[in-house]
């Protein structure tokens, strides 16, 4: 489990994160959505200790996560928004690196080694050096590092930002496979269809502060299934409704390109945040 | 077990930059040589300057090479690649982190040292290295990498890095007992550039190369500096809020 009390960071007179506190249980599938600048990345950046907090505690299991808190950093692998590696090593050596860091014996590694850079479609390019990777291949290979070490808790910051539609899609698929083997994940991403696809539980943020916090389903539930469009003067106004019947009787009244849709978590996180999200 | 970590990291650097990183070892130390060495041919007290020029290079190059190895790679992995993330977040003890990162600095600026005592071989005759000068040049190396550590968690810009080379590095290089003696500088000046570690190593090897024994005033600097430098380095990595 993880537990953050009034987590707070702040960067001179700016706070990025302010006083955020909420529980991810074993095994959960849990999303921090908020828009860019919101203090997803901080947040991350703190569970991996890279920061530290102004004020406030981090728990895993009932522990206090610091940096000299080994234990606890051994459940804990990270997929960072960017390639956050050694460009000058090749694959097998980013590989080897990682398991010698979480002391895990040279067969183990090769063998896991070879296993997920094969899963991953990387096998025949594991003596290429990271500096002449594609995007894509860097990403899958940030996976595959993460994996490696059989991690209790997968934190990933914004895994899919720029990667197109398909490749978005195979992530998917895989992180729904790791999710089945009981490992706790928290996503940061500002693709709401992602979340609202992948997790058990969404917290938004904005502006460092937590808005909303619950199922996708019961966010939605909460602000109304139904949605009406109107567009006039160009801009668009949305009106959420309980029922389909309400949102029948509105739309009758409505002007004539107005339509009907079922709500999205998107339509909860721009109530929240009073703003679309990119 | 964390330190065999860095270690082996700091070995595969090697082994791809084998030949970038030995000619860079050897450049700047046989220009040294050619212009003052054997261009401009000199005594210093009765004896050829290049007796009195082979230790202070040997020094100053443990001092360049081990700095220079972690000043920039650090600086890369931290501000650049990230790649120093990694390290936060796995369970590796940090102080093995930062006691690899200053051995296997002091290790590389052990091999530039080699490096310059090989190709001086033809000129230094009669000139002593034995085990306790290779022992100076590695506490030389340690405090450096130490230097370099804790420059490069101060680092803020990717360029930064060289400044530091230009701002710390490259003034000890000259004013350090390497090509003439702290004693013909005038007082004041004269105790401070003593109490660098360069001025100390450079003294002490070259006490060693003209069959002296080294007083432990030398090795107290050295190892003030060690445990000073290295105290502030562990203090970062544990302490320092962004890093």
């Amino acid at each position: 489990m993880i537990e953050l009390k009034e987590l707070t960071k702040k960067f001179g007179n700016f706070t990025a994160v302010d006083g955020l506190s909420f529980e991810i249980g074993t095994g959960e599938f849990f999303g921090l959505l908020g828009p860019n600048g919101a203090g997803k990345t901080t947040t991350i950046s703190m569970l991996s200790t890279v920061l530290l907090p102004t004020s406030g505690e981090i728990y895993i299991d009932g522990m206090k996560l610091t940096r000299a808190a080994s234990e606890q950093k051994r459940k804990l692998a990270v997929i960072t928004q960017e390639y956050s590696m050694r460009q000058d090593m090749t694959m097998d050596e980013v590989m080897e690196y990682q398991g010698r860091l979480y002391f895990m014996p040279k067969k183990e590694i090769k063998k896991r080694s070879d296993e997920l850079l094969e899963f991953a479609g990387l096998g025949d390019y594991h003596r290429r050096v990271v500096r002449h990777l594609s995007g894509g291949m860097k990403r899958k290979l940030m996976i595959c590092r993460a994996l490696l070490i059989e991690p209790e808790i997968l934190l990933l910051d914004e895994p899919t930002a720029g990667m197109d539609a398909l490749s978005r899609r195979q992530m998917w698929n895989l992180l729904r496979q790791v999710s089945g083997q009981n490992m706790t994940i928290l996503l940061t991403t500002h693709y709401i269809e992602e979340a609202e696809a992948l997790c058990d539980r969404v917290a938004m943020i904005n502006r460092g502060r937590l808005q909303k916090l619950d199922s996708p389903r019961a966010l939605i539930q909460e602000l109304g299934e139904f949605t009406v469009d109107e567009t006039g003067d160009g801009d668009l106004k949305s009106t959420h409704f309980t029922t389909r019947e309400e949102a029948i009787r509105y739309l009758e009244t409505a002007p004539a390109d107005s339509s009907l849709r079922q709500t999205t978590l998107e339509d909860v996180f721009v109530d929240v945040a009073g703003r679309k999200l990119i | 077990m964390g330190i065999i970590t860095v270690l082996w990291e700091k070995w595969v650097e090697f082994r791809r930059d084998f030949y970038k990183i030995t000619v860079a070892a050897m450049i700047s130390p046989l220009m040294y040589l050619i212009i003052f060495g054997l261009g401009i041919r000199t005594t210093s007290h009765g004896e050829p300057y290049i007796h009195f020029l082979v230790p202070g290079l040997v020094a100053m190059v443990t001092m360049t090479g081990s700095f220079g190895a972690i000043a920039q790679s650090m600086s890369v992995q931290r501000l650049y690649e990230k790649a120093l993330d990694q390290v936060m977040v796995s369970p590796t003890p940090l102080w093995q982190f930062i006691l690899g990162q200053v051995i296997g600095g002091s290790l590389r600026g052990l091999y530039a040292a080699c490096v310059i005592l090989i190709l001086t071989i033809p000129v230094r005759h009669g000139l002593i290295f034995n085990s306790l000068s290779f022992f100076i040049m590695l506490l030389n190396g340690m405090v450096f990498a130490t230097l370099a550590l804790v420059l490069s968690f101060l680092a803020k810009t990717y360029s930064d890095a060289p400044r530091f080379n230009t701002y710390i590095i490259m003034p000890m290089s000259f004013l350090c007992n390497t090509f003439f003696s702290t004693e013909e500088m005038p007082d004041g000046f004269r105790q401070i550039i003593e109490i660098l570690p360069l001025s100390q190593t450079s003294g002490m090897i070259r006490c060693i190369a003209n069959g002296e024994a080294p007083g432990a005033y030398g090795f107290i600097v050295l190892l003030a500096y060690l445990v000073i430098l290295g105290s502030i380095s562990v203090y970062f990595i544990y302490k320092k809020k962004n890093l």
